[in-house]
Order: C-alpha cells, then structure tokens, then sequence
C-alpha cells in the first residue's frame, strides 16, 4: 500500500504538470500582411491512399487471427503481450488511434440514417471484425489488437481488486457512454465517442488540457486497476461484451478438466474470474424470487420511465449539434446582445447566421425534432440497461468450475500460468502452497 | 508479459543449527528487485524532470506572449503616429519574424520533449512491472473471505450500486436539463418570431424619399447634411413679441439632442443617472404628448457608465423611419419606441468605453438603424458599426473597426452606384456597404479626436479634421483611397472641434467654436471667406435655401447668404442655451435650448 500510494504521489505529480503544459499551449495568429497580400486558402489534405486503407483492414484481420491462435493454441501471455505492443505500436502511435472500432458504432449509427453518407468498406470491417470474432472467439481483439486495451495494459503494475458490486454499478456507464455516442451520431451531431477518446491525445502527443488529463489519469489509475477505460467506460467493449456473452468457443483457464484447486482464483487483474456455483445449490430463496418478480414488473417502468426523461432532456441535448448552437447563440443575442471582438468564434459564427437566419433557425428547429425522439430512445435504453442488469444479478447461476466471464473476460491469458494443469501441459514447475499466514485481512471483516 | 516466475517451495525437515567458528563477513548478494526498483524510481524521477522543464519552457512561453510584448507595442503605438514611417514598419517585420522562428523552436522543443517523455514514462513502467511480477507471491487457495468465516457475498448489494448509478446518472442528465435553460422557443409560433417571420402586429410599409425628405427624421435632416431646399422659412424673430415665433415648449429631461420631426411628432430624448426617456410633442402646438422611459432593458448593465455632465446621458439624437422612433443612450440601452409611446424593442449595445461619454447620433436608411460605437484605443476591435432592423430589432450585421473612440455621426449616401455609409474616426474616413458592412473604401484624412461628423456635397465627402483642414474625397474608390480619391485638401486653423459642415452643391461652411464662419468652393477647394461673427457656436450650421443658419451657444441666430461673398442678412436672439443642432421641417425651425423647445415660423395670428 505505502508502494502504491508512493507512485500515486509521483503520478498525481506528472498529471498536474502535463496538464499545465497542455494548457500552456499557445496558438500563433498569421501574419498581419498590409493590402495586396491575400492569404492562401486552406487545404484539406488528402485522404489516406486505398491500398493503405486496405492494409488497415489486413493488418487488424490479421492481428485478430493471431490473437485467436495464441489464445486457443499455445495458451501464451507473452505472445498476447508482444501482439499488444505491436497493435499499440501500428493502431495507436502509427495511425494515431484512427482508424479504430471503438468510435466505428457511430459511422455505423450515421450511415443508417443518412443515406448521403456512405459508410467506408474499412469503418464497416473494423466495425465488424472484431464483433464476429467476439460472436466466436471472446475478446481477442481486447486481448492483444486494441491500442487502448494495450496501452492501458503496459502501465497495469499492481493491480488490486475492485469489489464485484461495484464492478456492476459502473459497469453500466460503458452502455450509456454507447448510446450516447449513437445518439448523437444519428442525429449528426458529431461522433463524441472518438471526440472524448482519453488515449488518442497520448498517441498524438499532443491534445486538450481535458483529454490530456483524462488520458494521464486513466493511465495512473491504470497502474492499480486493470484496464480502467475498457471496463468502466468503453462503448465498443460493451458491444464486444454483449457478442462474446454468446460466444461459441470461450476462454478457459485450465486446458482440460477444473480440479477445482482454486490457484487461479486471484490471477486476473480485471475480476473475470468467477468461482463454481456450490454442488446443490439451493434453489432461489422466496425473498429472491419476489425480487426478481418485482424487477421484471419494474422493466417496463424503468423504459417509460427512462424515455419521458429523455425526451425532457432533448433541448439541453440538442445544444451540442452546431447548428442548434448557432441558433441558441444567435437567439441569446437577440435577447441580450453581446458585442464579440474581431474574428472571435461567437462573431463569425453570427456573421455566418447573419447570411441566412431563417435556414439555419429552421435546419435547428428540425433538428430539435429529431433530438425528441433520440434522446426518449436513448432515455428508454437507459432504462432498459439498468432494468436488465439488475435481473442479471438477481438470477441463479449454474457453474461448475472456476471460469472466466465470458463477457467480462479480456483474453489476456494471464491466469492460464496459474492453473497446475497448464503448467504441466507446458512443462513449467508446479506450484507448491505454502501454509496460510493467520488472518491479516481484517479490513475485511469490518 | 512474462509468465510469473513462480519459485516452488519444497517444505523439508529444517536444516540442524550451524554454529561456525568465526562470525562470517556479511556479503551483501545482488538484489535484482532493488535494481529494477532503482531504474523505476530513475526513468520515472527522469519524466518528471522532462515535464517540469516542457513546463517551465511552457509557461515562460505565454508569460512573454509576442503580442504583448513591450518592443512590439512600443513600435505599434509608433507605427500609429508615423503610419509611414518605414524604418518602424521593417523593425516590426524583423519582430514579428523573429517571433516566428522562436515558437517554430518551442514547437521542436514540445515534440521532443513529448518523446522523451514518451521513452522515461514507458521504461519505468516496464520495470516496475518486472519488480512487481519478481515480489508476486502466489495467492492461496481460499479466499479470504472464507478464511474469516464471513458469509458469501450476495447480489443485493450489487444490485443497490446498479441502482444507485443509474439515479445517479439519470440525476446528473435531469440536473444538466433543469440548470442549463435554452434560449430557443418552445413552439412553432416562437421559432417563427425568432426568424423575423413576426405574425403579430404587422409592421407598416416603408415611407418613400420625398415624404423622408419632407421630414427631418435623424440628426441634421433627412441625410445627415444639415440642408434643406425651402424658400418659406422664416429665420427671424423677435424675441419680445413673440413675432415669428410658433410656440414653445420646457423640456422636462436634460439632453443634448436636435429634435427629429415625423409628421405632427417631434421626438427628442433626455437622460440622468435616475432614468433615460424619449418624448414626444405635437408639432402643431408644442404640446408634450407623451414621455417613455426606456427601461429594464434586456442585456443592459447594472452599473451605468460615468458620463461627464457636459455629455450627458442622451447626447445623440433618435432617429425614426416614420413606424418607429429609435434612441440611444450612453449607457448602451437602444430602443425603438412606437409613435403611440410604447416600446416596439429595446436591447442594450453595451457599454462603451468612452470616458467622455457616447455621442454620436443614429443613422436610419430604409428601415435600418445604423449604430456607430467607436470606443476605446487605435488598433483595438472594440469599436463597432451595428445595423439593427428596425421593425424588430434584429442584427442584420455589425463589423469591427479598429478604430479609437469618437463621436461622430455616420451619414448613409448614394454614391457610384451604392448605398454607402459614411464613418469618420482618427484617422480613417471609411465606406461601409449598406446591405452588408463590408468595407468599401477608406482614407487616411484625419489627425485628431473627431466628433464633426461628416457630409455629401456636391458628390464629394467632406469631412473636418478639427483645427486643422476641411478635406473632401472622391467616393468612387475601393480599398485605401488615401492617394488615389483625394479631391482637395483646404488647410484651416479654425477648421471646427465640435459642429459639422455644410454644403448646398457649390459652396461648404464651416463654423469654429469661437465663430468664424469659413466658406470654401466644393469644386476647387479653395477658401473665398472667413468671418468672425464673435459667437460661441456649439450647434452645426445649416442651410436653408440660398442662406446660412448659425446659431449661437447664447441664443443668438445669424442668417448669412449661403454664397460666394460675405452678407449678413439678420440677427435674432432666444433666451436660452443652445448647443443642439437646429431642424426644419414643413417651413419651420425646430430648435433645442436647455430649459425650452422652439417652434420658430409662422404663429396662428400669421397664418
Ligand atoms: S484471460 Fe484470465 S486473466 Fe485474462 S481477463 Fe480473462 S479471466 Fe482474466
């Protein structure tokens, strides 16, 4: 504990002072050239060349066909370490964390209901790869092709246990944070799951003050909690996690039959693991079962429930969309005038509206809308999330041996090592126990 | 990364009591952990001192932010003086330059610090890993929970943490929708007001030229020159009888304001501390028909700005269109008023720093009211010209003018094929496009503080450099006009510092502030005259037909011949203060004394 409170004091350090650099950056206006100079236009620069779209596309396919042999044949942490630090390499300080399937929902999301906007065949692969994998395989994209999962990863050094109630609790924020992000994808606002992506700013080396920040944090807290961000806030995960739930081949920890040794119970950083149900279990008590009658009545509430709110939500909401901004600063400027100085955002912004008011007041009117029914979908999902969730929790579980959720589990392949039968089948030493220290838990106890 | 070492721990029988002759010599064995804790603690010692010193490079950096530095600004305040002085012109350009280079540097600096940064922090996470996984002891086969003998968790709790972030989160999003009110409208009818689209009360139509120019309906006459073609008004009085003399009427609010004439309604404002209005009295008999203070206006500060006396806080003279009056106030609170007396719209501008106070009048063309807020220093984006419609007071655009504060009046002319609108602050005379502020032409003319506004005669612009020259360009030009549109220069030392000139297509007037009266040939530029008529003089002349109407700060008026040679032709005196500008309209002068309106013409027993 005094270790780590040590590099959380050092960590805490380096956050604050890159924060002040991020904040520190300064911004170089152009030259004030006298008249007769006119100022080049800016240019977009050209799009990635195809072919290396294309490579994209291969290099992912094959890195989740490796991650799936080193998963399922040689059982190897190392080469899953080793494929994680090349995806960090390639995907996250080569491509920049772009192009990568955690914000490709919202392409997805947008293409639907835009027919004007074609979604790229490499969006829709990276969409898609990993999901199929996952329908088959588990997270082996988690596992070893994510550069976020990767980098997050490097940095796990003492990982302690987060309780399993609250690994629940916050494991919904991952299903708002998606639908969210589809939200505001299908009513094209933006893609707000890529804007607020905490690591892209690090594989950039440079970026907001905000992400800057949020980036270090989940990096030092990373360090104490494995894979913070893909647990408790990655919208591509949850998906991931929905299609390995269903899973046709699964993770397991022994390569042949559990002797129920229990060695494995502590190995995995991210609380995947979950012991055997007791041989017999009894059936529900009634109090339980009640509660489960109780919650499956409350379903239905929560969604109602959850898309009224929603809807209420919808002008705040809306004022994310440019277009809707514009409207809400150029009516704000109506009621209060402001006079913004020269080249501000706020004054071209209103010398733009100036040009056709009534356009964008009636694009932003219809947009407003639109943000009625995304956000009482949003709203009922919500509901729906938390409502199923907690049926989960209030259902038998038949398991016979120690295995990893299938959804909650990475395929890090870190707790193989510590089960007896795969050390055996690799030829490792096995290992002997030594006899219990006296109680030293007492935290527990409290 | 590496599969745990693991060391087998093989339980034997203890090994028997060594007792060695000689205590041995402690060897310390090589301790791979501390070694590897060494190198973390360095690599990360190392970052730190990366991201100190990117920090430190940092905030020196915006400390001595270029533009903000004194080399600069000291060569900008210069450039001010001596626009062409190119010596001043190539230090900045070296400046700036250098300026460049040095962020081009830090730039360099950030990446490769970032990199290194990069490097230290990856090196000591990789080694702290490998300490961590050498100190991994294996963990037993029990938990510890069981080891306690305390019950096996169960899913109640789980489900309350469920529970409570999700309300959690739907109280967050519920806070956000309650706190963070929108300004757009709830209904359709809101959204259609909001475009302008205003179904109720529909405004009425514009009123054509010649019933604007029948009127008087801005500062200085229907456009702002200060003339007017009638022959039958009468510009004498006598004091005494009340010969020539309409009615007159107090004023029961302090203002500098020329009066404005629509119709049977004659408009001017009053402001205090305690409250700003506009009033309204009948043309016909002088009678107050009603005062509307304008308040409560949405945007405008708590705090009023402070306005000297002599300014006061309703120095700038309304304006109306003949559906609206509108008014200004030094405190930025713009109004139109219906010509029943009820507000139509009202929004503040802001207040402006001008230490002595907002001056100058509005502009109206075609229904547009033109806001001219020239304030603060040279080079700053303070200073703005605003265009409100005036059926509903929505912006229709407003430009930035780099300009310093003055207390001019724009005038809205038709020149070279546009509707352009005509700007004086030092040293620019600029041309704005009427339908949407673009800049048109600009002219460096001007040498000090201005508040004479500017005028069209003869197809010339005129304005006034105060003590110094009355200069006239040619509004044909695009872009800096200043050599290309010059169309004479005439160098007067009593060139005024408050009133404005006057022309009538053949001649311009000027009158100082101790009352020399210069006249000057619009084609030539050349002065034919100079009086002095030993007046302090405040209000800007005007001509009324083929004369020249100067009126005194003490009450008295002088009517001189609007031509080639001197003639004074009378004299008549009021008893009052005058410092506002005078107004014809429908054969009779309008004049603001201190205490008492004056309708001068043709009284009942004339008519
Ligand atoms: S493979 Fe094992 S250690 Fe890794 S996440 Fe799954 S259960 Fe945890």
């Amino acid at each position: 504990m005094r270790r780590i409170s040590k590099f959380g004091w050092l960590g805490g350090l380096l956050l604050l002072l890159l924060g002040g650099v991020a904040r520190a950056q300064l911004l170089f206006p152009p030259p004030e050239f006298e008249s007769g100079y006119r100022m080049p236009v800016t240019t977009t620069p050209p799009g990635r060349a195809l072919w290396l779209q294309y490579l994209d596309v291969g290099v992912l396919a094959a890195c989740l066909a490796v991650a799936v042999w080193l998963i399922y044949r040689p059982r190897s942490r190392r080469g899953i370490f080793w494929l994680s630090l090349f995806s960090l390499a390639y995907f996250g300080f080569y491509r920049k964390g772009c192009i990568c399937p955690i914000g490709s929902p919202q392409n997805i999301a947008y293409g639907l209901l835009h027919p004007s906007y074609s979604v790229p065949v490499t969006v829709v692969a990276f969409f898609a790869l990993p999901l199929i994998v996952a329908l088959f395989f588990g997270r082996a994209f988690c596992a070893g092709v994510c550069p976020q999962g990767a980098l997050q990863d490097f940095f796990l050094i003492k990982p302690i246990k987060v309780p399993a109630f609250l690994e629940h609790g916050l494991g919904l924020i991952p299903y708002l944070f998606l639908g969210a992000g589809i939200a505001y994808a299908a009513t094209g606002t933006g893609f707000v799951i890529c804007r607020y992506d905490p690591f892209v700013p690090i594989f950039r080396l440079s970026g907001s003050f905000f992400l800057l920040a949020a980036g270090v944090s989940f990096l030092l807290i990373g360090m104490f909690v494995g894979r913070p961000y893909c647990r408790f806030l990655c919208p591509y995960g949850a998906l991931l996690k929905l299609g390995s739930l269903v899973s046709r081949w699964r993770v397991r920890v022994t390569p042949e039959t559990c002797t129920q040794c229990r060695l494995c119970e502590h190995s995995c950083p991210f609380g995947a693991l979950r012991e055997p149900a007791p041989p017999g279990a009894p059936a529900p008590i009634p109090g339980e079962r009640r509660t489960l009658g109780w919650l499956l009545v409350l379903l239905p509430v929560l969604i109602i429930a959850g898309a009224l709110a929603g809807r209420a939500l919808s002008p705040v909401a809306a004022r994310l969309h440019p277009t809707v901004a514009l409207a809400e600063l150029y009516a704000r400027q109506q009621q209060h005038p402001v006079v913004y100085g020269v080249m501000t955002p706020e004054a071209l912004a209103l010398a733009r509206m100036a040009e056709q008011p009534g356009t964008v007041l009636e694009a932003a009117a219809d947009l407003r809308g639109r943000f009625r029914l995304a956000t009482a979908i949003f709203g009922a999902w919500f509901g729906l999330v938390v409502g199923i969730k907690l049926i989960l929790l209030s259902l038998r579980v038949s398991r016979t041996d120690f295995e990893p959720d299938p959804g909650a589990c990475f395929a890090c392949a870190r707790c193989f090592s510590s089960c007896p039968s795969e050390r055996v089948r690799r030829g490792l030493p096995v290992v002997t126990v030594q006899p219990p220290v006296p109680a030293a838990a007492s935290a527990l106890a409290k | 990364m590496s599969e745990p070492t693991v060391q087998p721990v093989a339980p034997g029988p203890p090994a028997p009591p060594a007792t060695p002759p000689t205590p041995p010599t402690p060897v310390r064995p090589p301790d791979p952990q501390r070694a590897l804790r060494a190198i973390a603690w360095i690599a990360g010692t190392f970052s730190a001192i990366v991201v100190v010193t990117m920090l430190y490079f940092h905030f020196t950096a915006a400390a001595n932010d270029p533009w903000k530095s004194p080399q600069l600004l000291a060569l900008r305040a210069r450039l001010a003086v001596e626009p062409k002085n190119e010596a001043v012109k190539e230090q900045i350009r070296q400046l700036d330059f250098q300026f460049r280079h040095q962020f081009r540097q830090r730039l360099a600096r950030d990446r490769f610090g970032a990199w290194l940064l990069a490097g230290g922090a990856a090196l000591a996470a990789l080694v702290a890993r490998k300490a961590a996984e050498s100190t991994r002891t294996v963990p037993l086969p029990q938990s510890e929970r069981e080891r306690l003998g305390l019950p096996k968790e169960r899913p109640t709790r789980a489900r309350w943490t469920v529970a409570a972030v999700g309300g959690v989160a739907a109280l967050v999003l519920v806070a956000t929708a309650l706190l963070l009110r929108t300004s757009l409208p709830a209904d359709a009818a809101g959204w259609r007001r909001l475009a302008g689209q205003v179904d109720a009360a529909p405004v009425a139509a514009l009123p054509g030229l010649a019933e604007v120019q029948a009127n008087s309906p801005r500062f200085r006459g229907w456009d702002g020159g200060g003339w007017t073609t009638g022959t039958n008004y009468a510009l004498v009085w006598d004091r005494k009888s009340g010969q020539g003399i309409a009615w007159q009427s107090a004023i029961p609010a302090p203002g500098h304001n020329s009066p404005v004439i629509w119709g049977d309604h004659l408009f001017i404002s009053g402001g205090t501390t305690a409250q700003r209005e506009v009033l309204c009295y009948s043309v016909k008999d002088g009678r107050l028909l009603w005062r509307r203070t304008v308040e409560k206006v949405a945007g405008s500060a708590a705090k009023l700005p402070e306005v000297p006396e002599g300014t006061g806080f309703a120095a700038c003279t309304t304006a109306t269109d003949g559906r609206h009056v509108y008014a200004i106030f030094a405190n930025g609170d713009l109004a139109a008023l219906n010509f029943d007396g009820t507000v139509a719209w009202a929004k503040s501008v802001g207040v402006m720093k001008n230490s002595f106070g907002h001056a100058s009048s509005l502009a109206i063309w075609q229904g547009t009211v033109i806001v001219q807020l020239d304030q603060g220093e040279s080079g700053s984006s303070d200073s703005k010209l605003l265009a409100f419609d005036g059926a509903n007071g929505r912006p229709v655009w407003q430009q930035t003018r780099t300009v310093p504060v003055s207390w001019a009046t724009p005038i809205v002319v038709e020149a070279a094929g546009k509707t352009q609108i005509i700007t004086l602050s030092q040293p620019w005379i600029i041309a704005y496009a009427f339908n949407d502020g673009h800049e048109l032409w600009r002219a460096e003319a001007l040498e000090s503080e201005i508040v004479p506004s500017p005028i069209f005669a003869g197809g010339l612009v005129l304005a006034i450099s105060p003590t110094s020259k009355l200069v006239a360009w040619r509004p044909d030009g695009a872009g800096d006009v200043t050599k290309s549109h010059l169309a004479w220069t005439a160098e007067d030392s009593n060139a005024p510092d408050v009133s404005s000139p006057v022309g009538n297509g053949e001649f311009a007037f000027t009158v100082s502030s101790g009352g020399m009266v210069s006249c000057v040939e619009l084609k030539s530029g050349t002065r034919l005259w100079q009086h002095d008529l030993e007046l302090s003089v405040q209000a800007s002349p005007a001509i009324v037909g083929d004369r020249l109407f100067v009126l005194g700060e003490a009450g008295a008026a002088v009517v001189l011949s609007a031509g080639r040679e001197f003639r004074e032709l009378a004299r008549s005196q009021l008893a009052d203060k005058f410092l506002a500008s005078p107004a014809f309209a429908q054969g009779r002068v309008f004049l603001r004394g201190e205490t008492n309106l004056y309708c001068l013409g043709p009284t009942g027993k004339d008519q």
